[in-house]
């Protein structure tokens, strides 16, 4: 990396310009690296002024007392999913820090979950058994997407070498200009993927290189975004559905 | 206050020293958060999860590589672009939580609220219009790319380039 770029990238992350995984990366060379992190933390000092332009806004009652009840609980947020591979001063979120789309929802939308995995459970079981009998393909794993209202709008069956065949279940309402872009995690723990696009709206089969086999609970989804894909290379429209892969029954 | 001696004494299981940096910063972080999130709601989940994550990683909290202060303000300010960014925008919520002060004002009073003797604000004053605002944009309201080129109209590729020279004219003049 060329000093004027490493330069870019480290203003980049501190703006929060930078994509998650370029995030994790400086994060991780910056732990490996002292000079690289007085750096880091030097541009972080820089633009620190700005959050103090911030108006104080009192916390809203009763903040202590939620905020108390979740130290002891590990696994009642996204936010405990950081490991020590973050580096120490990075403070960064890191590849491992990133909450996942579903659960992160969850929080505003729990009483939905009960339905969505009801829904899920059901409508996967029809599908498994029905599928089964009329495809040649060995899918590794199956997935049900669901919108948030908790109906089923693709199934999607993934091959080891993760070429996904996704079906869709509901006409989708894609506006103009806008495409629809499929994205799992190989890495639960880490950033989304993308997967490929659905560029005339229609059910297809992706093919993509370089990731590990699909595993069960891997999380896919589709969201809309702009003609082309994302700009970021990480999901930034509306979720049209998601969900987590089962294993076939065999 | 001796923010980098309370984190230490969370990294021990201290509760009263996380209250002590509730207390201290939480309303401040909460201005950030919501700033950025332009939700109350919203803001509290991430201020929330901020010090979750403060407590979980005191002990990888190293002074003698920063700021104290300003480690809990990246944990924050990352929590709230992960949720910018990931998060469906679309849950209904009270109109009464929603933040509806227009961009220009809220990028105005940060820059406006930057002591004019820091070498910030010299040399912010010192970038185009809408440079500036685009570097504004970006880390006071979180703002992308793809944002900050949709609001201006222009197409994604200029925009990056306009930031990133705006990033070097700021580099040197700060340096």
């Amino acid at each position: 990396m060329t000093e004027r770029s490493l330069e870019t990238l480290i203003d980049e992350v501190v703006l929060g310009l930078a994509s998650d995984s370029d995030r994790a990366r400086l994060d991780r060379m910056a732990a490996e690296d002292p000079e690289l992190a007085a750096r880091l933390e030097h541009v972080r000092q820089r633009f620190a002024p700005l959050d103090d332009t911030a108006a104080p806004i009192p916390l809203p009652d009763g903040f202590w007392s939620r905020l108390f009840d979740r130290l002891d609980t590990p696994d009642s947020t996204g936010a405990s999913r950081a490991t020590a591979s973050d580096g120490a001063m990075s403070g960064g979120e890191g590849s491992s820090g990133v909450v996942d789309f579903g659960e992160a929802r969850a929080r505003l939308t729990r009483w939905r979950r009960a339905t969505y995995g009801a829904v899920a459970a059901t409508v996967l079981m029809a599908f498994v058994a029905g599928w089964s009998l009329i495809t040649p393909a060995n899918p590794v794993v199956v997935t049900l997407l669901l919108n948030p209202s908790g109906d089923a709008v693709a199934l999607v069956e993934s091959a080891p070498d993760n070429t996904t065949r996704i079906t869709l279940l509901e006409k989708p309402d894609v506006p103009g200009g806008q495409v629809m872009q499929v994205w799992t995690k190989p890495d639960d723990a880490g950033p989304p993927v993308s997967l490929g696009l659905l560029s005339d709206g229609t059910s297809g089969t992706l093919a993509t290189q370089g990731l590990t086999a699909p595993e069960a609970q891997q999380l896919y989804e589709i969201t809309l975004e702009p003609a082309g894909g994302s700009p970021t290379n990480l999901p930034t429209g509306p979720i049209l559905g998601v969900g987590r892969a089962n294993g076939p029954v065999t | 206050m001796d923010y980098a001696a309370l984190i230490v004494a969370c990294a021990s299981g201290d509760r009263t020293a996380l209250k002590t940096l509730v207390d201290a910063e939480g309303g401040r972080m909460q201005g950030v958060a919501r700033r950025m999130l332009r939700r109350a709601d919203l803001a509290e989940d991430a201020v929330q999860d901020a010090f979750v994550l403060v407590w979980r990683r005191a002990g990888q909290f190293d002074p003698d590589r920063g700021s104290a202060r300003g480690w809990l303000y990246t944990i924050l300010r990352n929590r709230c672009l992960t949720m910018l960014r990931r998060e469906e925008r679309e849950v209904s919520t009270d109109a009464a939580d929603v933040d509806t002060t227009p961009l220009p004002q809220v990028l105005a009073s940060a820059y406006g609220g930057l002591d004019e003797t820091t070498g910030l604000r010299q040399c912010l004053d010192r970038l185009d219009p809408p440079t500036r605002d685009a570097i504004l944009a970006s880390y006071v309201m979180g703002h992308s790319h793809g944002e900050i080129a949709g609001r201006l109209d222009s197409p994604l590729g200029t925009v990056k380039a306009r930031v990133r020279r705006g990033l070097i004219k700021l580099r040197e003049c700060l340096s």
